[in-house]
């Protein structure tokens, strides 16, 4: 996997943007969120930002395996600025 | 000393000067060293690694392992440069590696005598009386592979990035076939050859193609590819990538230390990078006149180079009868086709009579056991494989070897893919490969002329579709060439137990026959134990030469199957990279962005001591006060707290948050309410990270009801900028508030000290004089100056009265000077860290993202906090366990004493286990002595304490006691005043 394509700027490569952490699960306590990971070979849902661009924050569902991205929208599901 | 004029595919009529250890020649533009330097008669050109024999150039290509040389006078040398890849050019001055005094004449070549004693695995066994290091020195000069550079002439290397629909990679026959296809299908092709000139093995095979000799087929497949828009990028070699990423290294004139690095990325990837001639081990085969079959086939038709007058030919396979008859063409008497295939197994009895007419005499069922001479090849020692002791030397003085072709691996398996052995070969090929990816061509194994160019069609055009190209990739050109070449894998000839130690396997290594066996012996039986036991397919060449007949050996003295030993693992560069090219251009000033301040230039031509603060340059002092950094800070310092000091703050972050929102915006990301500040106020806040731990601090201004500015420390300015736009994005996502990074737009100048508030008054000016006088602490206002925007601050990092100035960039050096000019003088970070050290003010070392609130001394504003960002988790048990941190000061009570951030703290009770460590520390011209902040353990954080500081690298132990952490003015008088 070597680029993303942001929702704002395109496909961009991969270097423009910085991995923030893995989402927990819907649902999760405080605890949860912050110190516990979901870990699957299958299918990952991470936070990254786009920092070397528009600066926006992305939700990335990926197959960490093969490092396809199965889909890409910004968090918080739109809007923003 | 000239030869006369050479014809060559390459070669134009110009010539060329160059010099080879010191001595002069001349060749032909288009020549490389090796080339010219076999055409001036010159058979040795380097000596091996550890034995130090005397070598000539074995092949025609970058896997050369003999001929390497030195480009270049010291200090700015290049080493290890291939010879048959070197480009001549006018004035080149080369010298040939691992020989001292001369070439002719090795003083470490007696070492050939204790041949035994020296195979693999001496290193470990011997040079251990009395110690190593007794031999060190000596070994060090002799190892190694030519001589390190001690300076560069070469230029910065650029790294362009691209991506394409299909990469092709190689533009042999199978390469061009498959990218002519792909273009033609409509696809966006990038070729990519290593070689300055496209071809491959059709530079001097022949045949023809669609009726056409094969040069005239390159070149017009050329042409049409250039006109359907495709990317040809020569002298450029594929060296290895991941992820779907490429990456190739142009190296043109065949110049280490690539000149580009290309990172592309194309949908669909074509492998035809061809196989590599492997050698047949015999005794002493690598003297000076052994050369690979295709190599010498190479240097005729593309530099019109003889290997020799009167040659051997020992192969086993088809191909070599073909090539005897271009050999005998281009004027070199071929004396013996010595084929190790037997009479009655490959029925070529008429193109042998062809031969025999010739002269030639063809020994099927023969081997060349030895070749034979000292300096060069003067014989080659032949026997029947039947009755190997009925040897004859047939007299010669080139020896032209061709064991087979192993394919070229390495791109088809990394990124997934699986080696499988092919038989009819004799080598593996790589297969399972990925969907975006195929191998065409002699890297898929196969070798037929017409079966290569429909490989690499299909592969070409399957190529184009996978990208998304609809076209057709038209036919497959017809070809007659050379038939399938038929082989019979054969590895090496007969010896006898001590005579193994001359068969080579590796020669840049000087591994032989007999030290595959002997590591065997030693007990490592898989192929990667024996690689690194022996050295095989260590060095520039990779194994590519050796690898498999290595394995082969070893395969037959374990008695197992070739395909069950394998090969060892191959992993990229795939061809050697320099460490310029990884580098590219972050080199030096460009290894990372600077950023500069609006009174950089005022710093630079003042006489500041400048330091990279993260990437920001910030003066640390400035030499009018001092000829070190502890004196000046201590006088800056000094003198601030008296006269006054002005200091540049322009690297503060600073976000600008706007929005009917943004009051509650800004609740949720800090400790405290910010949305309770009024209009024209500021107030010092502290973020907390998720977990509860203090992530920064920092001033929030309000400017308006709908508008703040806050600001960050330096150092974590771009975190909190991500952490304030990630909550932008998720929870307040399609709320209104805007999240704006203001930092460059303000500068900023921080005015502290006693005369600080008349100076201002002098500079802005009457409009300013009743404004600045209202100002109460944590006051601001805003007005003009100049004709621009200002923000005057009365806030104080230093514990003095203090404003900060945020102006636009365009007049901050006018203010700067204009407050210079008011009696102002400026410091830096060190009278900066000192100042906020005297009064407990906390910076990075103390927010390190391990100390919590409470642990800062910050209960109040826990008190009065609200749901925040990591308030859910501050209220942990834990976070109140006595094993916790609490801030403290620290001082010696003797103005020598010195002590250093980072010295371990420890009470009387428990010597040498740390109940804590000091954060900060400086010397206090205020006190008149070091001054520091630490973090202790609760259960020992009572004030009155004695702990010792134990430093045992810088200052030994010092004993402290601990104190409020305010060490100056500690009602805050001064600031207030």
């Amino acid at each position: 996997m070597t680029a993303l394509v942001c929702p704002f700027c395109g496909p961009r490569h991969l270097r423009e943007f910085e991995f923030h952490k893995t989402v927990p699960a819907p649902g999760a306590g405080a605890f949860a969120r912050v110190y516990e990971r979901v870990d699957s070979l299958d299918v990952s849902v991470e936070h990254w930002q786009h920092v070397g661009g528009c600066r926006g924050w992305l939700q990335v569902r990926r197959n960490p395996s093969s490092g396809a991205v199965l889909e890409i929208h910004l968090v918080g599901g739109g809007g923003g600025q | 000393m000239s030869a006369g004029t050479r014809r060559g595919t390459r070669l134009s009529d110009q010539p060329v000067r160059f010099s080879f250890d010191g001595r002069e020649y001349c060749g032909q533009l288009g020549d490389t060293a090796s080339s010219a330097l076999l055409a001036a008669g010159v058979r040795a050109m380097g000596r091996s690694i550890k034995y130090r024999r005397l070598r000539g150039v074995l092949t025609a290509g970058p896997e050369e392992p003999n001929a390497l040389v030195t480009v270049g006078t010291a200090p700015a040398v290049i080493p290890n440069v291939a010879a048959p890849q070197l480009v001549l050019t006018d004035g080149l001055v080369m010298r040939s590696q691992n020989r001292w005094p001369t070439l002719r004449y090795d003083a470490a070549s007696l070492l050939q005598a204790g041949g035994g004693f020296f195979g693999a695995g001496f290193y470990y066994k011997t040079f251990i009386w009395p110690s190593w290091h007794t031999y060190e020195s000596l070994i060090r000069r002799l190892a190694g592979l030519g001589e390190a550079p001690g300076a560069s002439t070469l230029g910065p290397v650029a790294i362009e990035h691209l991506s394409c629909d299909v990469l092709v990679a190689g533009a042999g026959a199978a390469g061009l076939a498959a990218a002519r296809a792909a273009a033609r299908a409509g696809a966006r092709v990038v070729l990519c050859e290593r070689e300055p000139v496209c071809g491959g093995e059709l530079e001097f095979e022949g045949g023809l193609i669609d009726g056409h000799p094969a040069a005239h087929w390159t070149a017009a497949t050329l042409a049409e590819l250039a006109s359907l828009g495709a990317r040809l990028l020569t002298s450029t070699t594929l060296v290895g990538g991941s992820g779907g990423e490429l990456i190739a290294h142009a190296e043109p004139g065949g110049l280490p230390g690539a000149n580009a690095v290309y990172k592309i990325q194309p949908r669909a990837f074509v492998i035809a990078m061809g196989a590599v001639e492997r050698p047949i081990a015999f005794i002493d085969n690598d003297r000076p006149g052994v050369m690979l079959l295709g190599a010498a086939e190479r240097y005729l038709a593309c530099y019109g180079v003889r290997a020799g007058t009167d040659v051997v030919l020992f192969a086993n396979h088809d191909r070599v009868y073909a090539t005897a008859a271009r050999l005998v063409a281009g004027g070199i008497r071929v004396r013996a086709i010595v084929d190790t295939r037997s009479e009655a197994a490959v029925g070529l009895a008429r193109l042998r009579g062809e031969h025999a007419l010739s002269g030639t005499e063809c020994l099927p069922g023969h081997a060349v056991l030895a070749a034979e001479g000292g300096r060069a090849v003067t014989g080659a020692r032949v026997a029947p494989l039947a009755a190997p002791d009925q040897a004859r030397t047939i007299r010669c003085d080139a020896i032209l070897v061709s064991g087979g072709w192993s394919p070229a691996l390495h791109a088809g398996l990394q990124d997934g893919g699986t080696r499988q052995f092919a038989a009819e070969l004799g080598s593996f090929v790589a297969s399972d490969q990925p969907r975006w990816r195929a191998i065409a061509g002699a890297a898929n194994g196969v070798l037929e002329l017409g079966e290569v160019l429909a490989d690499g069609r299909a592969a070409g055009e399957r190529a184009a579709r996978l990208a998304g190209a609809r076209g057709d990739g038209g036919v497959a050109p017809i070809a007659a060439g050379d038939g399938v070449p038929r082989l019979a894998p054969f590895w090496r000839s007969p010896a006898s137990r001590a005579a193994e130690k001359r068969q080579f396997i590796d020669f840049q290594n000087d591994v032989t026959v007999a030290d595959v066996r002997h590591s065997l012996a030693e007990g490592f039986v898989d192929i990667e134990h024996v690689k690194r036991y022996t050295a095989l397919g260590f060095g520039s060449d990779q194994g590519r030469l050796g690898g498999l007949l290595g394995a082969a050996v070893l395969a037959e003295c374990r008695g197992a199957r070739l395909e069950d030993v394998g090969t060892s693992r191959l992993r990229p560069p795939f061809h050697p990279v320099t460490m310029r090219s990884l580098a590219g251009l972050r080199v030096g000033p460009m290894l990372r962005p600077a950023r500069r301040t609006p009174l950089h230039d005022w710093h630079a031509a003042n006489g500041a001591v400048l330091e990279a603060a993260g990437l920001w340059m910030r003066p640390r002092y400035y030499r009018a006060n001092g000829s070190d950094a502890f004196t000046a800070g201590v006088a800056e310092a000094a003198r601030v707290r008296t006269t006054g000091g002005i200091a540049d703050g322009s690297t503060l972050g600073k976000i600008e948050v706007v929005g009917p929102d943004a009051g509650a915006f800004l609740d949720t990301l800090y400790l405290t309410k910010a949305s309770t500040i009024k209009v024209g106020r500021s107030k010092y806040m502290v973020n907390l990270r998720e977990d509860g731990m203090v992530l920064d601090d920092g001033i929030v201004l309000r400017l308006a009801a709908d508008r703040f500015i806050a600001t960050t420390g330096s150092a974590h300015g771009l975190h909190m900028l991500s952490h304030f736009e990630h909550y932008r994005d998720t929870e307040w996502s399609g709320r209104a508030v805007t999240v704006t990074d203001v930092t460059e737009a303000w500068a900023a100048i921080v005015v502290a000290g006693p005369p600080s508030l008349d100076a201002l008054r002098v500079v802005l000016g009457a409009d300013w004089h009743d404004v600045l006088g209202r100002l109460t602490h944590m006051d601001f206002a805003s007005g003009r100056f100049a004709g621009h925007g200002l923000t005057v601050l009365r806030a104080s990092f230093s514990g003095e009265l203090a404003f900060e100035l945020h102006c636009r960039p365009a007049i901050a050096s006018r203010l700067w000077e204009a407050l210079l000019a008011a009696g102002l003088a400026p410091y830096g970070l060190e009278a900066l860290d000192i100042l906020r050290v005297e009064k407990g003010y906390l910076v990075g070392s103390e927010f390190n993202g391990q100390t919590t609130p409470y642990d800062l001394g910050m209960d109040g504003l826990v008190g009065l906090g609200n749901a925040c960002v990591g308030r859910e988790l501050l209220d942990r048990p834990a976070f109140h366990e006595p094993s916790r941190p609490r801030l403290v000061g620290v001082r010696a009570g003797d103005g020598k004493a010195r002590f250093l951030a980072g010295a371990q703290l420890t009470t009387a009770a428990e010597p040498t286990r740390p109940c804590g460590y000091v954060t900060s520390s400086v010397y206090s011209p205020a006190l008149g002595e070091w001054v520091g902040l630490a973090l202790v353990a609760r259960a020992h954080a009572a004030e009155g304490t004695r702990l010792t500081a134990r430093d045992p690298l810088r200052d030994g132990d010092r004993v402290v006691r601990i104190v409020p952490a305010v060490h100056f003015d500690p009602a805050g008088a001064r600031m207030k005043s």
